[in-house]
């Protein structure tokens, strides 16, 4: 963890425009501290997905700039991402063969990744035979793998089912009250933005842009009870009023 | 057991029922729709098998004939699969050898090549390389195209995956594209063995000359009058088309047994 005060990540003034003319985003400036967990989020086709793309380096930005303190960077897709034809334990492997772990030490960190997960006893299964939930828990174990400083999430879970959701909600937060990696999650979901993060940025689109942010005070660990505290309410009513100063007619404020 | 012999019993049953129906449809072509004097039209199957395999001198030359094919044919589906797969590899990575071979792999499937087949006699000569060059050039497009398709299909996400890692050509080839590719590259193999199998036997018959294969004695009996070894040869190309089909099914779902496709659905009758 880099504490002398340099941001994890900054976006300066950044705009992103392709070739057809289409304005993804403008002008959004966003400074990320280390050990810091900002929620991002937005209506569908705001740029989320593209600021997060920017972050982790797989597009240039075409005005601004974009600058991360580490290399130590972990991406968890929206999708698992696994190879199917590689076992769990070689998927979470992956990520330290690509980077030139050695052999011995990447197996030991994949094991504890595993370990940290609670997929040990499935390390020799095949992506195909676990659920949707186990699938993401094998991703974020391979990231893990990396030692992340720095972890950008794309709408990590929303390709599960409500309940596993919450877990691996739950999950994510003890991963980063244990290893103070910062954090910077993109998701359709108020309510999960508020659960996880310490500041929600809020966006809207065309083109895309930063409208707001909320301060989360809350302490952690938060307990799935806090959802239903006033100040939870509260809180997931200042994004909500943000988000609808936007383009009211196309928010998807889910549960 | 009894379980399992049902299952196998339904299972075999309906192409069973279908042969029995087709041999006796041959018999009655064979004893009341043709004359006697005219039985050579269609021999009775019992006959066949008598003269074509019963007939340890006539079993050599059928034997002895499909042995040069299927050397003929697997040979050239050796070829056309190595050739294939380095075509294909070479078209994924730049658009723009893929944009300048394609088309005339694409030519080459349309081109008829058994009319190129005398020009190959006339080269090459009648012998062992002109008969397999004729089974390359069948059995070539299936692979490139499935193979090309393999690995450009793979997950946009994957690729991120990999760049992320800052991972080069190479790696991403052997690590992603190539696994990911694998289930589209035996699909074209199998396409690929039976065309070549088709070409051995077509391309001997165009020959007419050198060691006879299938598709020689395929255009020698008839003009004997032979009818029998006809029949029995026409049989065993047939048959030896089934079993080379059949053993790259196998190969694919031994090899893809990750892939979705292969994987045994959770209760009986989930959807696929």
């Amino acid at each position: 963890m880099t504490d002398d005060g340099t941001p994890a990540l900054t976006l300066e003034a950044v705009g992103v425009r392709y070739p057809d003319g289409t304005e993804a985003l403008d002008g959004v400036t966003l400074h990320l501290a280390a050990g810091e967990f900002t929620a991002v989020v937005g209506p569908s086709g705001c740029g989320k997905s593209t600021l997060l793309r920017l972050a982790a380096g797989l597009l240039k930005p075409t005005a601004g700039t974009v600058a991360r303190a580490s290399d130590r960077l972990g991406f968890v897709f929206q999708d698992p991402t696994l190879l199917p034809w590689r076992s769990v334990r070689r998927n979470v492997e992956l990520s330290g063969e690509l980077t030139g772990v050695p052999a011995r030490e990447r197996r030991a960190r994949a094991e504890d990744a595993l370990r940290r997960v609670g997929l040990s006893h499935v390390a020799d299964a095949l992506p195909g035979t676990l659920s949707g939930g186990m699938r993401m828990r094998v991703s974020l174990a391979r990231t893990l793998t990396g030692r992340p400083e720095l972890m950008l999430f794309d709408e990590p879970f929303g390709s599960v089912d409500e309940i596993t959701r919450a877990r691996l909600g739950d999950d994510l937060q003890e991963l980063f009250a244990a290893d103070g990696f910062a954090g910077l999650l993109v998701t359709h979901s108020v309510a999960e933005a508020v659960y996880l993060s310490q500041r929600v940025v809020v966006m809207a689109d065309r083109p895309g842009r930063v409208v707001g942010e909320v301060a989360v005070p809350l302490p952690y660990p938060r307990l799935p009870e806090v959802r239903f505290s006033p100040a939870f309410t509260a809180l997931t009513s200042q994004v909500t009023a943000l988000l609808q100063g936007g383009t009211a007619d196309r928010i998807e404020v889910a549960a | 057991m009894t379980r399992v012999l049902t299952r196998q019993t339904w299972r075999l049953a309906p192409p069973a029922i279908v042969a029995a129906i087709v041999l006796a449809v041959w018999y009655f072509g064979s004893y009341v729709l043709i004359d006697a004097d005219r039985r050579f039209l269609l021999p009775a199957p019992h006959e066949v098998v008598k003269v074509g395999f019963g007939d340890p001198a006539n079993l050599a030359e059928l034997l002895a004939a499909l042995r040069l094919s299927a050397e003929v044919a697997l040979t050239g589906l050796i070829c056309a699969a190595l050739l294939g797969l380095a075509l294909a590899v070479l078209m994924s990575q730049a658009r723009w050898v893929e944009r300048s071979l394609y088309p005339y792999a694409v030519a080459l499937q349309t081109v008829p090549i058994l009319a190129l087949v005398p020009l190959f006699g006339f080269w090459f000569g009648f012998g062992f390389s002109s008969r397999v060059l004729t089974c390359v050039l069948i059995a070539l497009f299936p692979i490139v195209a499935n193979s090309l398709f393999g690995l450009r299909s793979v997950d946009p996400a994957l690729h991120d995956l990999f760049t992320l890692h800052r991972a080069g050509r190479l790696t991403r080839l052997v690590k992603l594209q190539l696994p990911a590719a694998l289930p589209a590259i035996l699909t074209g193999l199998r396409i690929s063995a039976g065309a070549a199998v088709i070409g051995a036997i077509v391309g001997d018959f165009f020959f007419q000359q050198g060691e006879p294969g299938l598709g020689q004695l395929i255009y020698v009996y008839p003009r004997r009058l032979q009818s029998e070894m006809l029949f029995a040869a026409v049989f065993l190309a047939s048959a030896f088309g089934v079993a080379v089909f059949w053993l790259f099914g196998v190969l694919a779902r031994r090899a893809t047994a990750w892939h979705s496709s292969q994987q045994r659905r959770p209760y009986p009758g989930a959807p696929r």
